[in-house]
């Protein structure tokens, strides 16, 4: 789950991590509450807000009428701004970079800082290099002070200003069940280190330990009106393509390969759908769903090689389609693993055929599509 | 010889009485696996498939010798019963389950590495020595004894390239699934060094998909360390740009984790690549002379 700003702000507050005063603006009327000068900023969840015209410094509350006027309702990158958050300004000297983020493949945290900020890091990576530091943070050990005194030297601030940042930014981190909390800017002010910005990203696979949190902040996303946080229990993968062969397959290698193998035998693709290694026949019902809903789909190759999947359990599925709703296109099941005598069984006794080699049900398919197109 | 397993591998199996830890536990028996103890809070003195059940691992240590553990326990408890099977000295530990909170599986993985532990997974779908020992989600039938390595991420890929080499008559030394990650224990690269390191093992076969840089690191790895005959076969090639097919970490961003870009790092390190599992068992049988 994605956070606005101001979420993610007071997430950082809860933690002890410095951040501006400020109040979320979503009608003109709140604007009176707003003390000027202030920044104006828009609440969006898409990145290069501040290069896209997001953030606005106002001087007076006529200038910040303005900005309120033009930015509330306008879009960036195609998303609608819905609330403004208003904060005071600061006066900053330098800034900088922080964030803590579970990289793939490793097995610790990783926090990343530059004395840098303020620009993307990915720019800085580029342009300086040297201004880069980064170090691993066990997630069994937490936060040691060798590691606090060495963002201090490397930012050049005070030992007691860098531990309240980044023993806060690990808290936040920790306590939310992130996967990423990120500062940029995160500024050197006369009142010490300030969080100007927050991005947050949090665990939807801990919802079930933090519902509390989920909800509040699933509730403040739709109070502002923003996208809608889609709470689903789904395991299904369903992408569309611009082919005609509609793929469904229990396993994401696999389902892979079988788009390349309809791409070998010249075909495309209308849609790559993954049902998840451990599934149910009404998982397998709800993928013949979707991609029959794909209404550029002439043909449909099953791809089941069950492992965890019962092969009794997906022709459960698909019988059960084919009565219910029916098949309007050939379908074409490959079908071998856990339980599959009993699955073929299930098929033949609804006359559907299976096929064991995935080469001759990708040809198969192939041959379908081309013929009902 | 096999990497990791062996005939005589004791197995414990965590969260046996669930109903995927119950098929999956007859399955192995049936394949031969030495099944011998199961663990489930609360069920323990009952019996699951005729095997024994347990309120706790060590419990079952004071009756039996363990070597291996499989856990079928659910997303919520996986991190609770992954620290008692490392507290407990378990060397080897399968995690099968996928939806563990990203901060659970680090504390997992952080912890079985400063024990000890060796873990493979989440989200794998496990080993298999045709033959010996079957320790996960491998359907029995697609693979059989023989001298060719097989690693990959996805367990479903690893069955379709089993049965394609089973049907073309070659043989497996062990067979490894990953999981679809982003996170995990074992990496391609360890897996490769197994094999490099297991007599047994003649030829390496490493299944790659698009997404992340796994691939790379094992190439760097082969470049630098192996000596066997490698073949590589890397699935998504007519993948789109930017869309997640079904792995977590299998997505085109810009040029990066590419079908191509791994091909070529592995085929500057001195794989043979294949672009199909024909073409694989193709391959492999010519590194053979036959």
């Amino acid at each position: 789950m994605k956070l606005y700003e101001f979420q993610g702000k007071e997430l950082f507050r809860e933690a002890g991590i410095p951040v501006p005063r400020g109040r979320l603006v979503t009608r003109e009327e709140e604007l009176g509450l707003v003390e000027f000068p202030a920044v104006l900023k828009a609440q969006v969840l898409v990145g290069g807000r501040g290069k896209a015209g997001g953030i606005k410094v106002c001087k007076t509350p006529e200038e910040g009428k303005k900005a309120f006027e033009s930015l509330l309702g306008a879009s960036i990158k195609g998303e609608k701004i819905c609330a403004l958050l208003a904060e005071e300004t600061a006066d900053i000297k330098r800034e900088f970079y922080l964030s803590i983020t579970i990289p793939s493949g490793s097995k610790s945290f990783l926090l990343m800082g530059s004395a840098t900020g303020g620009v993307e890091i990915e720019q800085v990576a580029q342009s300086a290099p040297e201004a880069l530091f980064s170090l691993l943070i066990d997630p069994i050990v937490g936060v040691m002070d060798y590691q606090v005194r060495y963002v201090a030297k490397r930012f050049a601030c005070e030992v007691e200003e860098a531990r309240k940042v980044l023993t806060g930014l690990y808290r936040a981190l920790r306590e939310n069940d992130a996967t990423l909390v990120e500062i940029n800017p995160l500024a050197e002010t006369p009142r010490g280190l300030l969080a100007l910005d927050a991005k947050v990203v949090l665990d939807d696979k801990a919802r079930w330990r933090r519902s509390e949190l989920f909800e509040r902040l699933a509730e403040q996303q739709a109070a502002i009106g923003g996208q809608a946080v889609s709470v689903s229990t789904d395991t299904i993968t369903y992408v569309p393509l611009d082919g005609t062969v509609g793929l469904i397959s229990d396993g994401a290698g696999t389902g892979m390969l079988t788009l390349d193998l309809i791409s070998d035998a010249g075909a495309r693709a209308a849609c790559f759908c993954e049902m998840g290694g451990l599934t149910s026949p009404e998982v397998m019902y709800s993928a013949l769903e979707k991609t029959l809903n794909n209404k550029n789909v002439k043909a449909i190759i099953v791809v089941l090689i069950g492992g965890f999947n019962r092969m009794d359990e997906m022709a459960e599925g698909i019988v059960r389609y084919q009565k219910e709703k029916g098949l309007p296109v050939p379908i074409v099941v490959r079908m071998c693993g856990t339980m599959e005598e009993e699955g073929k069984r299930i098929m033949r006794e609804a006359n559907l055929k299976t096929y064991d080699d995935l080469y001759e049900a990708v040809h198969e398919v192939v041959a379908l599509a081309g013929r009902n197109s | 010889m096999a990497v990791l397993v062996n005939r005589d591998t004791n197995v414990l199996v965590l969260g046996i009485t669930g109903r995927s830890g119950r098929l999956q536990t007859k399955v192995m028996l049936d394949y031969g696996t030495k099944v011998v103890a199961g663990v489930t809070p609360g069920k323990g003195g009952q019996m699951a498939e005729g095997v024994p059940v347990y309120d706790f691992v060590s419990e079952v240590l004071k009756e039996h010798r363990i070597d291996a553990a499989i856990s079928f326990v659910p997303a919520r408890s996986a991190k609770d019963s992954s620290f008692e099977a490392i507290d407990n000295g378990i060397k080897f530990l399968v995690l099968t389950m996928e939806e563990i909170p990203d901060h659970d599986v680090l504390e997992i993985l952080s912890y079985a590495k400063a024990k000890g532990t060796t873990v493979l997974g989440p989200g794998a779908a496990g080993i298999i020595s045709p033959g010996k020992c079957k320790l996960g989600a491998h359907p029995p039938r697609m693979f059989t004894e023989g001298n060719v390595g097989v690693v990959s991420k996805s367990g479903a890929l690893s069955y379709e390239v089993g049965k394609t080499l089973t049907e073309a008559g070659i043989g497996q030394s062990t067979v490894i699934a990953l999981g679809g990650g982003p996170l995990w224990g074992l990496t391609q690269r360890d897996a490769v060094r197994l094999f490099q390191e297991d007599p047994e093992t003649e030829v390496i076969l490493l299944l790659g998909e698009i997404g992340g840089t796994t691939e790379e690191e094992a190439a760097e790895f082969i470049a630098q360390n192996v000596t066997k005959p490698v073949v590589a076969l890397i699935v998504g090639r007519a993948a789109p740009e930017g869309k997640s097919l079904g792995h977590a970490g299998a997505i085109i961003q810009g040029n990066r984790g590419t079908a191509q870009s791994k091909i070529t790092a592995l085929s500057r390190a001195g794989a043979k690549i294949a672009t199909t599992p024909k073409e694989a068992a193709q391959i492999i049988k010519e590194i053979r002379g036959e």
